[in-house]
């Protein structure tokens, strides 16, 4: 791949931006919130986080709702938190939403088109949408021409890049279910977890199948829940005196394309520029990062990622994941909250999730779960079908 | 809103200007590929103009219908109740001898017996009057 260094500004948004705030609604299953609810339970966390007034919030940036009639989801939820942002967006880029928002709101505030983001998203997949009803919605995020008359559900497009990735490198189906049984690991750590109880690879080898070579365990969860972020300029974040910010410190996206038939490889994805133009406006690789959130859609998703993202090399991922290097003590600790796989999947907001781990192990706030000494933290967001790619950086004052 | 009556009923594709030929064609018996006068890209996904050149010097021409397995995931679990009958069916990620690739689903067959790079051949599958879905078999070859 290669990567058009001329592309990337000298004068780019490395640490120009810092998130002060971070916020979590309750997740898995909560009844009684809509998408809304949650998405603002999530956002006076982050602000009060901050230590601001909604009122200084001047951006709003979110991800689209499955389970809200809104067109407008941003819009919706401003008037909701009663403020009147000059800056507004909902991004819908499939799972890779999440980092894209990041990538957005730096770009923004580095421009000047606002100063102070609230980054936020929130659905309702669990209790606001019957279960057949959550899959029908993402069924149609496929085209209806060529591939949705086929009975294609999203899962199935991942299920063939995982079933020719074992083809291609002999990547095992107990391999894939070590990724499930890792991120239920962290999970068990990690307060309010949709599912925390103890899981061996016999046990999601013995689930049934969805759709192959994925079973029911190696399929993420279906959730309620919400995330939101407050992201302003580094000079801000220092007047406000938040005791640790983080810095944004790369950002970079892919679109490879929209269809599954015309991924270029159904092995190597946008992840592989998405990441490397993150890391060349961060300035670092893949060994310096200290700890990651890598989407986890489904399992053989996150082997196909460690290696794209340069965690190991291509085909490796398998056993890299065997060998326990994506969690403590390993390489690269990843999801350290229990991904989602086991933490919670909210459908676009599920990726914010990755973000808030990240946040909060680099603000070193994460108790029995931290990795010690995590300075540098990358998080890859990526949708329907590997078609959307987004990384982010972030890194301590540290790092900057 | 998603209307629940609606998760019952198999989409079926709606022709538009840029396939109406492509479904018509599949109605008489062909899979009608865009061939590229320019630079010779050949593409299934219809459109105006050549995604490689961007010429808009396409023409049809029917493919052969051979081709083989490039990847393929057998569905237990359907994506909502329209689909729950078929299980377990065989998607199949199809790459024809004319290059490009398409999703489509087995027919004639078990679905167990996909296999990577297995030969498939096109089989023109009437849904209505008005929509053929292109599908395939297995032609028991490697």
């Amino acid at each position: 791949m290669s990567l058009s260094k001329a592309s990337i500004r000298r004068d780019s948004l490395r640490g120009k931006t810092a998130i002060v705030g971070a916020g979590l609604s309750a997740v898995g299953r909560v009844p009684g919130k809509s998408a809304l609810g949650l998405a603002a339970d999530a956002a006076y966390q982050a602000i009060a986080d901050a230590g601001l007034q909604k009122s200084q919030i001047d951006g709003v940036l979110a991800s689209h709702a499955f389970s809200a009639p809104f067109h407008r989801f941003s819009v919706a939820l401003s008037e909701y938190l009663g403020i009147q942002p000059t800056f507004s967006n909902t991004l819908q880029v499939s799972g890779a939403t999440a980092a894209t928002m990041f990538n957005t709101a730096a770009a923004a505030i580095h421009g000047g088109l606002a100063e102070t983001v609230l980054v936020v998203g929130g659905d309702s997949l669990l209790t606001g949408l019957s279960p057949d009803l959550a899959l029908r919605s993402m069924t149609e995020s496929r085209d209806q021409q060529y591939e949705m008359p086929f009975g294609i559900p999203v899962a199935n497009t991942f299920a063939m890049t995982a079933h020719r990735h074992m083809k291609e490198f002999g990547t095992t189906s107990e391999q894939l279910a070590q990724v499930a049984v890792v991120h239920r690991e962290h999970a068990r750590r990690t307060p309010g977890a949709q599912m925390t109880e103890p899981l061996t690879v016999r046990q999601v080898l013995d689930s049934g199948w969805v759709t192959t070579p994925y079973h029911k365990l190696d399929c993420s969860l279906i959730s309620d829940g919400g995330a939101a972020f407050i992201v302003t300029s580094a000079e801000r974040a220092k007047s406000l005196g938040v005791a640790k910010p983080v810095y944004i410190l790369g950002g970079g996206e892919c679109y490879t394309h929209e269809h599954i038939f015309l991924m270029p490889s159904l092995t190597t994805t946008g992840a592989v520029q998405s990441s490397q133009r993150a890391y060349a406006m961060a300035g670092c690789s893949a060994k310096d990062i200290d700890v990651a959130g890598v989407y986890d859609c489904f399992t053989g998703t996150v082997i196909m990622m460690l290696e794209d993202l340069g965690f190991c090399p291509k085909g490796e991922g398998g056993r890299f994941v065997e060998d326990g290097q994506m969690t403590y003590g390993g390489s690269i600790p990843c999801n350290t909250h229990g991904g989602l796989l086991s933490f919670a999947h909210s459908g676009m907001p599920g990726s914010l999730f990755h973000f808030h781990e990240v946040v909060n192990q680099l603000r070193g706030r994460c108790g029995e779960r931290q990795v010690p000494g995590a300075e540098l933290g990358l998080v890859h967001s990526l949708g329907a079908g590997f078609a959307t790619n987004a990384t982010t950086i972030l890194g301590t004052e540290a790092t900057l | 809103m998603i209307n629940p009556k609606d998760a019952h009923v198999k989409p079926l594709p709606q022709p538009d200007a840029d396939t109406e030929a492509f479904w018509a064609g599949l109605k008489d018996g062909r899979l009608l590929l865009q061939h590229c006068l320019e630079c010779s890209h050949v593409q299934v996904y219809q459109q105006t103009r050549c995604r490689l050149c961007g010429s808009e010097r396409l023409e049809h021409r029917a493919a052969s219908g051979r081709g083989h397995v490039h990847s393929y995931s057998v569905v237990y679990r359907a994506p909502g109740p329209a689909f729950k009958q078929d299980t377990p069916y065989a998607v199949l990620l199809v790459e024809l001898e004319e290059g490009p690739r398409m999703i489509s689903s087995l027919v004639d067959g078990d679905p167990l017996a996909v296999d990577f790079d297995a030969s498939v051949e096109l089989v023109c599958d009437p849904v209505d009057a008005r929509i053929t879905l292109p599908r395939f078999r297995l032609t028991g070859r490697r």
